[in-house]
């Protein structure tokens, strides 16, 4: 990491067409050395390691100042979604070019009326013979403007609601019918976009899992989201190292009661390590992790806004400057940050889940 | 790389927790309630159940444990909201007795004759000194009270009596009493959060249980996740202070301060979701409310523990990155 990554460490945002490329050659020299995807079978790219080493590897990877993942909607979701539902098949067919950096993945589930409500689901995937025919709107795709296949799931039975009759489909963004229009975020890039299905053609074989069965893979997929590894602690304790080191330069001039909120930073961050470790044993050990996943979610997802809002305050009036080249760009860092609670399951959400699945209350 | 609990510590945990379910249920502490707050035959059942010589190395006839197995029950002890010194004795008193090779007294330990209170600086007060055969300071052991005058507690099951000048500030006994407060706290923690969703499942307002509205599933998700995060941190503060790791002090106190902040929240959400009713004494959640005020602020409170993190993290001592989580520690003091 060391001798790679600090050439990378100051790129433009992954939400920009720049900086997404930029991403995506670092995607590349990390798979060149066969550091793509570390846990995966080495038939996959991988290296075979467990997740106490994988977590070890991720902690060296921030440490060293290497960039977020322009592949992560591949390798944290779909990767693992496909290694647990996938065919022999679709394994070998798709696990290798996602950990080479080969093909980057868009997560094409949210619809305008179907946001926290996911089972409102209504583009169709209507099987034609060995075909699906896709139609319908998927929205607030996550670099969906910059990636080459997305990952959807859709109405494949018309008469079915909610949460059955859905199933998990992939296909290529550059499908005859597919309509990607980009959507401007707060930051100004436009790193989001709508995608439109007109009449789309995808193969039956492109199905994850049997027909009808989508919802099931989709909550699989989402256990992966908010669990164990969409978001390593090591990214959450360099950036606390970084926020006290700013508090030390700031210190003289910092509001009061600033130094308690950057010490909680520190101390949650360390916490979520000590807990994710706790559940990469448990995992390791044959157990599972349920709807403990949606308190993960709501950790990190909270912890990192606080860190990075009490950077913004101590940075006063300069926060208002966007940062200089090779700089920690705060700004950034929060704007994303507000985005935390919302994506994969709300907050709100996931505080339904455990209340109801943890905690047993009524629905 | 495994940072479980063993299968016999999940064995022995639960086995206490299930005798303290069975024995020492809230009508207990009703009973206590203005009745001295004291009973022989809980000490009695404690000792039967191995609590009291746990932290007795096995060639000195006792079960041998550790300090983490010894939070591990504190949790338990936290949960049922034993008021017996049964800490002070035998999670403190002894290790620091062993500590420092003091092993004249291990045999009436043994018996579960001798009950041992803690004087140090860091509490402006000694709890039950009244019944203490043995009262451990910084530097000696002194023998049993003379009739101390017993002051006004909070927490009606707390036994609390004036300073005495000879106290000093052991720091083993500090953190170790400082760890053993953080895991009741989880303990009473975890306790209020039960008897909050407990309630919330059987009251009905509106025509259906409270707990089916999101306004109090959501405060009840905010204390379970504030908790669920204490725990771990506990759990390698114990492990740390067993190994003598020199940043066992710093691991300590970020234990005590998430176990307070968990603990309190959990309280406070507990008398929201009861309501008014969570406002009489006639519900039995205000004397794990007012057992965690009280260790909040007992063996350092808050303000103190805040103070040892922001000396080792702002302060500058310690390296901070993120293959530092299990640093071994060696190169700082």
């Amino acid at each position: 990491m060391d001798s790679h990554a600090p050439a990378y460490r100051y790129l433009k945002t992954l939400e920009s067409r720049e900086g997404f490329d930029a991403h995506v050659r670092w995607e590349r020299e990390l798979a060149a050395g066969n550091w793509g995807m570390v846990t995966w079978p080495a038939a996959y790219g991988g290296r075979d390691l467990d997740l106490i080493r994988w977590l070890i590897f991720e902690e060296e990877y921030f440490r060293a100042g290497a960039p977020n993942r322009a592949n992560q909607n591949g390798i944290f979701l779909l990767g693992p979604t496909i290694m647990e539902y996938g065919t022999a098949a679709q394994k070998s067919r798709f696990l290798t070019p996602m950990a080479r950096g080969e093909t980057i993945w868009a997560q094409a589930w949210s619809e305008p009326n179907a946001g926290s409500d996911m089972a409102a689901i209504r583009a169709t995937a209507i099987q034609d013979g060995d075909v699906y025919i896709i139609n319908g709107q998927k929205t607030w795709s996550s670099r969906a403007a910059y990636a080459d296949w997305c990952f959807g799931l859709f109405r494949s039975d018309p008469a079915s609601t909610r949460d059955h009759g859905l199933s998990f489909i992939l296909l290529p963004l550059d499908s005859p019918g597919v309509t990607v229009r980009p959507i401007r975020q707060l930051h100004g890039e436009t790193g989001f976009a709508e995608i439109f299905f007109d009449n789309v053609r995808v193969p039956a074989e492109n199905r994850i899992a049997g027909e009808g069965e989508g919802w099931n893979v989709a909550m699989a997929t989402a256990g992966f989201e908010r669990g164990l590894m969409l978001r390593s602690p090591a990214r959450f304790q360099c950036t606390a190292q970084r926020l006290v080191e700013l508090y030390r330069a700031k210190a003289g001039t910092a509001s009061p009661g600033l130094s308690e909120i950057v010490l909680h930073a520190w101390m949650d961050a360390q916490a979520y390590a000590l807990n994710t470790y706790s559940v990469a044993s448990t995992l390791q050990a044959g157990g599972k992790i349920g709807a403990e996943a949606s308190m993960n979610k709501i950790f990190w997802s909270e912890l990192d806004r606080a860190m990075h809002r009490a950077a913004i305050s101590l940075l006063g009036a300069a926060a208002e400057l966007r940062a200089a080249p090779g700089e920690t760009d705060w700004l950034d860092g929060y704007i994303f940050s507000l985005a935390g609670p919302i994506y994969a399951g709300s907050n709100e959400i996931q505080r339904n889940i455990i209340a109801e699945r943890v905690l047993g209350l009524p629905r | 790389m495994d940072v479980r609990l063993t299968e016999d510590q999940i064995a022995l945990r639960d086995s206490v927790r299930g005798y303290l379910a069975e024995t020492h249920p809230a009508a207990i502490l009703r009973r206590l309630d203005g009745a001295g707050g004291r009973d022989p035959a809980i000490w009695q059942g404690l000792h039967d159940m191995g609590l009291t010589t746990a932290l007795i190395p096995e060639d000195h006839g006792g079960l041998g444990l550790g300090l983490l197995e010894a939070a591990v029950l504190a949790i338990e002890l936290g949960r049922a909201n034993v008021s017996e010194p049964i800490i002070d004795t035998a999670f403190v008193g002894i290790p620091v007795l062993l500590r420092r090779g003091e092993i004249g007294c291990l045999p009436a330990l043994l018996g579960g004759l001798l009950r041992i209170a803690l004087a140090h600086d860091s509490n402006p007060w000694i709890a039950d000194h009244d019944v203490a055969d043995i009262v451990l300071t910084e530097s000696a052991l002194l023998g049993g009270p003379a009739d101390p005058p017993l002051l006004p507690a909070a927490d009606p099951l707390r036994r609390l009596f004036p300073p005495i000048a000879e106290s000093g500030a052991d720091p083993f006994m500090l953190n170790t009493a400082a760890l053993m407060a953080a895991a009741q706290m989880i303990g009473a923690a975890d306790a209020m959060l039960a008897m909050a969703t407990d309630y919330a499942k059987i009251r009905s307002q509106f025509g259906q249980p409270i707990g089916a509205f999101q306004a109090v599933k959501h405060l009840c998700a905010t204390a379970a996740v504030k908790l669920e995060f204490a725990r771990p941190v506990l759990l390698r503060a114990a492990v740390a202070l067993q190994e003598d790791h020199p940043r066992a002090p710093l691991h300590v106190s970020h234990a005590k301060v998430a176990a307070t902040d968990a603990a309190m929240l959990a309280a406070e959400t507990a008398i929201q979701v009861h309501g008014a009713m969570g406002y009489t004494y006639e519900v039995d959640l205000h004397y794990w409310m007012k057992r965690v005020w009280a260790l909040a602020g007992a063996w350092g409170d808050r303000a103190y523990h805040l103070a040892r993190v922001d000396a080792a993290v702002i302060g500058g001592a310690l390296p901070l990155g993120p293959d530092e989580t299990f640093s071994t520690g060696a190169d700082h003091g």
